[in-house]
């Protein structure tokens, strides 16, 4: 089919010049320019109506990536050529749709995008693309309805079929148009492209693995040659083979992570001051680097890092010279260690903190920082008294084998525990060792219901103190209480930690079936809250 | 009280209709209280003449309820408000900040936010993907407080232009997945109902020109509580509609610690780089708690009060168990319909709020039938003891005089938390303090005895009062003269005080000029300066500590001392711990093994602890498991059972029988009552407690061995 060539003369089109479609980056004020049109046609609609860019623009404009569009340029082809499906995958943020957006508004032809992450199943995507193509604007007047209701697969070739072939008819009754000429512009054609970005993510859709075969063989079932279809993913092409016997082999093309000097060039893009800019990269690109290449991932990291560079600078036009650069490395050196760290770790924490810092700055009321005037140990937030009790028990149960509970919870303690395991002998000792490794390995014990209310009982009536005070309080009282005060509303309290996700309900027991429980907490958090209880956690942890 | 005992409500139902409607939920499975059938059945007789009259004060007593209940609502709403205005405003501020930000990135046109591709803009600009996120630290584990806060904030974020979604964690379900909340987004801004949620949708919604110019807010009140799969695709799908669809999202983090520690917790990583986040507070329970009773029951008075032990039970529920200021506001809700309801001259607090008390007091006390004088001169507090000033005049005047002291009291309460602030008092600990009689009757006995100078026994150095007596001899010069202002400002109403403070005043200002003249003056003699200095501002502390001691000594008069207080106060703790606090495993138990407390029949009563055969048969089964450890042989268990329903009554003395005689019973029983109905009665009795939550049916392992789920006990 790809052989076919094209029979139709190459004609230009007209386009109104009412309305555009912006597809820019950093171009706003181009896009206020424009005037919305309120009467869609097909060159409106589906046609990149920004202004044209030029083939050198677009290279320039993605630096690192001229192969890629001169391939892409080539596999798409000549104006009204029919093409083979295109497979574009590579690494998140290597400006694989970034790419592909650009070059159709550079080459003016029409076509229809869909991102799988917003049609998050098989309705949303084929509405939206009928939608396009039928030009239909959902608006208040049709309560936000589609053009058609569209579920089953074979609904919508049926419905895609028809659609691209009235677009495809109107195309080049459009064409053939004559008289309606705009100097300077350029032809769209008669082929309309299908994109279909962010398809690894249809694989994930449970009930509905037949539709990654689907939009794989959707060239077949159309047997339209005027359709082009562009498929864009982050995950290879040999991902895909298990999924759909592939009547055609689609082209595949890979866009590759970027090389240092290849982000340099994008980071230097718009920057105020490339030479300033130019000397942090030099700073802290090669160490990021090494950690991850994604561009977004790096943004956002060096726009902190760049403001501790220029701290020491009063004025942010200056070109520093080699001295002064020297300076400014040693004056950052310390964030960059710090920084590459948290990158991985807690980037969120990072960015907290960047952002606690700049309001801090701003408005000092407003945010306050991180703990400040706080003790590092307390708990940052309202718990009761008798959650906190049922939290230590949680972790407890979660954290020891259940057949320590009686040596713990006896009247002698944990002390006789140990004095049993140093009696043990080397092999049963090894043993011992292993089992404690599996068990850490495990992660934290899920724990019954009993064992817990069992151990929060026996913890409860340690704490002396409170039973003596509840006790006075309930002395009053004609209902006898005794020491159960804590006790009363436990399960409420156990749905409350639950619903923080303290404490996660399990899966139930295939045995006995009942709900078993785990703690989620860190053995920090479980600490803070005994020591915020004056608790003595650790006598009663199993220790290795 | 004496045998007429009109303290009983005379005919509840009405009150309790109303008020019980809205409290339902704390009644279920409460014991029911156990006088008031009889009290009611007393009354009828007794009152029956009058009923008309009763019926005109029970009429009064819900009128007195719902004014005082409305005007407490009200102090309650404002202090919310008040507390939560200004973090409100910061969110807002962030908004517009963020939408700023936002559209600084381009202002996309109509047509280009109903596009299906995204804008391309630039990648290493770092707010390009990433949404802006509030993150509202609530500072608690129980969310109940948290809904109506968030609930508030998108009413105000609503008010000031923005679109507003409001989400909670329900419409995070795994089970709805992604689906369901853009849905729910849907709903909530466009208004319409989609069978499959769009957000190709919502920006055709949001391009329409009059919904273009505000950013749209959505927020998630616990976020904790989401699906993390859910709200992950969430917010990588928004991220993708940035610039045409300006999101700010806010979500409810009731730990701090968790998201920063531990991302992979709630987000993972690749999700988290697409928020751009910024951290708020919100108020803390305790602080919020503060608030509501400093302003219901220390500001002003509102004409309901609760005793000292009230205070401690609200308290403890409040850090032991609760912990919501929901439930808080929930048991003052209770303890004030109870009040009402249980009071018969609560009526009277009405006239607190009046605004010519004096004259309301006397027309009603005037006109109190003489049943309900009578009661009113039985109250406990009262101390009147001849006959002849038994009218409703002393009544009025004594009512009078409690709003005189309680203002009092509010006054040099105030002076003394501004005191206590100095050392991080929390308002609760300092407050039932205060309002507790005993340390009231110790302070001013101790005093009598040693007069001046030593307060306060070696036992109550602990006390609060005495710690804030004690932090004000070490007061810097400033925060003196700022206390002194305070107490200035707050003294007014006891001029006696307000004398004082104001000789402190100017004592302290004299001092204040001396030593600034001093150091002026001479500068060699520094040391010798520096010591008359410290000598003088230690006179001027001490006379403050004076005169704080004098305050609390004289004016910090707990209500509780007063005449005729219980028609103001709410003293009956138990009633409200039993609301407040079913414990219905414990009860559940306790119920169990002690039947015939209800059963009121005439054969189990006299038994004591002796099973007999009339026993209900749980009850016996339960009382049998007592002799049993965590697992139960289903077998002893049985022919026990067997035993004590097959014995005759005449024989019920007898508890535990040795294996001998119980097979020798079970022969000769077994012709009255056949086997098959027994082990009926013994199945359905084990039923019965597995359903009760006692036990645990047998296990795979252990086939002839129940087990025991009895805690609390």
């Amino acid at each position: 089919m790809e052989n076919e060539g094209s029979p139709h003369v190459i004609r230009r089109t007209t386009r109104s010049s009412s309305s555009s479609m912006p597809n820019t980056p950093n171009k706003i004020q181009e896009s206020k320019k424009k005037v919305d049109s309120c009467s869609p046609s097909i060159l409106d609609d589906l046609v990149s109506r920004e202004e044209h860019v030029s083939l050198d623009t677009l290279v320039s404009n993605f630096p690192g990536r001229k192969l890629q569009i001169l391939d892409i340029l080539r596999l798409v082809g000549p104006l009204n050529s029919p093409m083979l499906p295109l497979y574009l995958y590579g690494g998140p943020s290597t400006g694989k749709t970034s790419v592909v957006l650009q070059i159709f508004r550079h080459l003016k032809r029409p076509f229809v995008y869909s991102g799988c992450r917003t049609c998050y199943n098989p309705r949303v995507l084929f509405e939206s693309i009928l939608n396009q193509l039928a030009l239909h604007r959902r608006n208040l007047g049709n309560g936000y309805s589609s053009a058609k209701r569209c579920e089953r697969p074979a609904d919508f070739v049926t419905y895609l079929q028809e659609l691209l072939t009235g677009v495809i008819t109107s195309l080049k009754a459009n064409s053939a148009k004559p008289g309606l000429l705009e100097t300077g512009e350029r032809a769209s054609g008669e082929m309309v492209y299908l994109i279909f970005d962010d398809i690894e993510l249809v694989r994930e859709w449970h009930k509905h693995s037949g539709i990654i075969s689907l939009l794989f063989k959707l060239h077949c079932y159309l047997k339209i040659p005027e359709v082009g279809l562009i498929f864009i993913t982050n995950s290879s092409p040999d991902t895909y083979y298990l999924d759909t016997v592939l009547a055609e082999e689609p082209v595949h093309l890979f866009f590759p992570d970027y090389t240092e000097d290849e982000l340099e060039q994008i980071f230097l893009r718009n920057q105020p001051n490339p030479k300033l800019y130019s000397s942090f990269l030099d700073a802290v690109l090669n160490p990021f680097c090494r950690i991850t290449r994604r561009i977004d991932v790096l943004s956002i990291a060096f726009e902190p890092l760049f403001q501790k560079y220029c701290k020491p600078l009063s004025d942010l036009g200056l070109v520093p010279n080699r001295d002064e650069k020297r300076i400014l490395c040693s004056y950052l050196n310390p964030h960059i260690a710090l920084s590459t760290n948290e990158v991985f770790k807690v980037l969120s924490n990072s960015s907290l903190e960047v952002e606690e810092n700049e309001e801090k700055a701003k408005k000092k009321e407003n945010v306050r920082k991180l703990g400040d005037g706080q003790d590092p140990n307390d708990i940052d937030f309202h718990i009761s008294i008798s959650a906190k009790y049922l939290l230590i028990s949680a972790f407890l149960a979660s954290r020891n084998p259940a057949t320590l509970d009686a040596a713990l919870f006896d009247s002698t303690g944990g002390g006789d525990n140990r004095k049993r395991k140093r009696k043990s002998s080397e092999t049963s000792k090894e043993q011992k060792e292993q089992g404690e490794q599996d068990l850490l390995m495990k992660g934290p014990g899920t724990f019954p219901l009993e064992r817990l209310l069992a151990i929060f009982q026996c913890i409860t009536s340690v704490a002396e103190g409170f039973v003596e005070e509840e006790q006075l309080k309930d002395g009053l009282l004609e209902v006898e209480v005794g020491d159960c005060g804590l006790m009363s509303d436990v399960l409420l309290q156990l749905s409350t930690l639950c619903n923080a996700s303290f404490i996660s309900r399990g899966e139930s027991c295939p045995l006995e079936g009942l709900t078993r429980y785990r703690s989620t907490v860190s053995e920090d958090m479980a600490l803070k809250v005994a020591r915020s209880l004056k608790f003595p956690l650790s006598k009663y942890l199993y220790r290795r | 009280m004496s045998s007429s005992s009109p303290s009983s409500p005379s005919s509840p139902l009405k009150i309790s209709d109303t008020t019980e409607n809205n409290l339902q939920p704390f009644y279920v499975l409460h014991k029911a209280f156990p006088k008031k059938p009889d009290r009611k059945t007393r009354k009828k007789i007794e009152f029956s003449p009058t009923s008309d009259t009763h019926h005109h004060y029970d009429e009064l007593r819900v009128e007195a309820f719902e004014l005082v209940w409305s005007k407490i609502d009200a102090r309650i709403k404002g202090v919310l408000t008040d507390i939560n205005t200004n973090v409100f405003d910061e969110i807002h501020q962030w908004v517009c900040e963020s939408f700023g930000a936002i559209r600084s990135l381009g202002v996309p046109s109509s047509l280009e936010v109903n596009r299906s591709y995204p804008l391309v803009t630039d990648i290493t600009s770092s707010c390009s993907r990433r949404i802006f996120t509030g993150l509202v630290f609530t500072k608690n584990v129980e969310f109940v407080d948290d809904l109506l806060t968030f609930k508030e904030l998108g009413v105000h974020l609503k008010s000031n232009g923005c679109h507003v979604v409001n989400m909670s964690s329900l419409d995070f379900l795994s089970k709805n997945g992604i689906g369901g909340c853009v849905r729910s987004v849907l709903r909530q801004l466009v208004g319409v109902s989609v069978d499959v949620g769009d957000i190709g949708i919502l920006a055709a919604w949001y391009s329409e020109i009059e919904n273009f110019e505000s950013p749209i807010v959505v927020i998630i009140d616990d976020v904790e509580r989401c699906s993390e799969s859910v709200l992950a695709e969430f917010v990588l799908m928004l991220s993708e509609w940035v610039v045409k669809l300006p999101i700010v999202l806010v979500m409810g983090v009731s730990s701090f610690a968790k998201i920063v520690n531990a991302p992979r917790d709630l987000l993972p990583f690749g999700v988290l780089q697409h928020l751009n986040p910024c951290k708020f507070t919100l108020g803390s329970p305790t602080a919020i708690l503060d608030g509501i009773i400093e302003s219901l029951f220390v500001k002003s008075y509102c004409g309901f009060d609760i005793s000292y032990k009230v205070m401690v039970l609200m308290k403890n529920y409040f850090v032991r168990h609760d912990g919501t200021v929901t439930s808080f506001i929930r048991a003052l809700k209770i303890a004030c319909t109870k009040h009402f309801l249980m009071e018969p001259l609560s009526f009277l607090s009405k006239g607190i709020l009046d605004e010519d008390n004096e004259s309301f007091w006397i027309e009603k006390c005037g006109g109190l039938p003489e049943s309900m004088l009578k009661y009113a001169f039985d109250l406990p507090s009262c101390e009147i003891s001849d006959e002849i000033s038994l009218t409703g005049e002393s009544l009025a005047r004594d009512l009078s005089e409690i709003m005189k002291m309680r203002k009092n009291w509010s006054s040099v309460f105030m002076c003394l938390y501004e005191a206590a602030k100095f050392h991080n008092v929390q308002l609760l600990e300092i407050l039932c303090e205060a309002l507790n009689p005993d340390s009231y009757n110790l302070r001013v006995s101790s005093n009598r005895q040693s007069g001046v100078g030593e307060l306060y026994s070696v036992d109550q150095k602990g006390s609060q009062i005495y710690l804030a007596i004690r932090k004000v001899r070490d007061l810097s010069f400033s925060a003196l003269s700022r206390l002194v202002q305070f107490w200035k400002n707050h003294s007014e109403r006891i001029a006696e005080i307000h004398c004082q403070v104001i000789e402190l005043e100017s004592m302290l200002n004299s001092e204040h000029e001396n030593k600034s003249l001093k150091l002026d003056e001479t500068k060699k003699s520094r040391i010798s300066a520096s010591r008359t200095r410290e000598k003088n501002t230690t006179k001027a502390n001490e006379k403050a500590a004076t005169l704080l001691e004098f305050m609390v000594k004289e004016y910090l008069k707990p209500v509780e001392c007063a005449q005729f207080h219980e028609i103001v106060c709410f003293k009956h703790v138990g009633v409200l711990q039993s609301s407040l606090i079913g414990d219905p495993r414990k009860i559940i138990q306790v119920d169990l093994l002690k039947s015939h407390n209800y059963l009121h029949c005439s054969c189990c009563s006299k038994s004591g602890d002796v099973l007999l055969p009339s026993m209900h048969d749980t009850s016996i089964m339960y009382t049998l498991v007592q002799e049993h450890g965590d697992l139960i042989n289903l077998h002893d268990w049985y022919q026990s059972f067997k035993t004590n329903i097959c014995r005759p009554s005449t024989k019920g003395k007898r508890k535990i029988q040795s294996p001998l005689s119980k097979k020798r019973k079970e022969l000769s029983e077994s012709e009255v009552m056949s086997e098959a109905s027994i082990q009926a009665r013994f199945c359905r009795a084990v039923i019965e407690l597995q359903i009760t939550g006692l036990l645990r049916m047998p296990s795979k392992r252990r086939p002839d061995y129940v087990q025991r789920v009895a805690f609390g006990l």
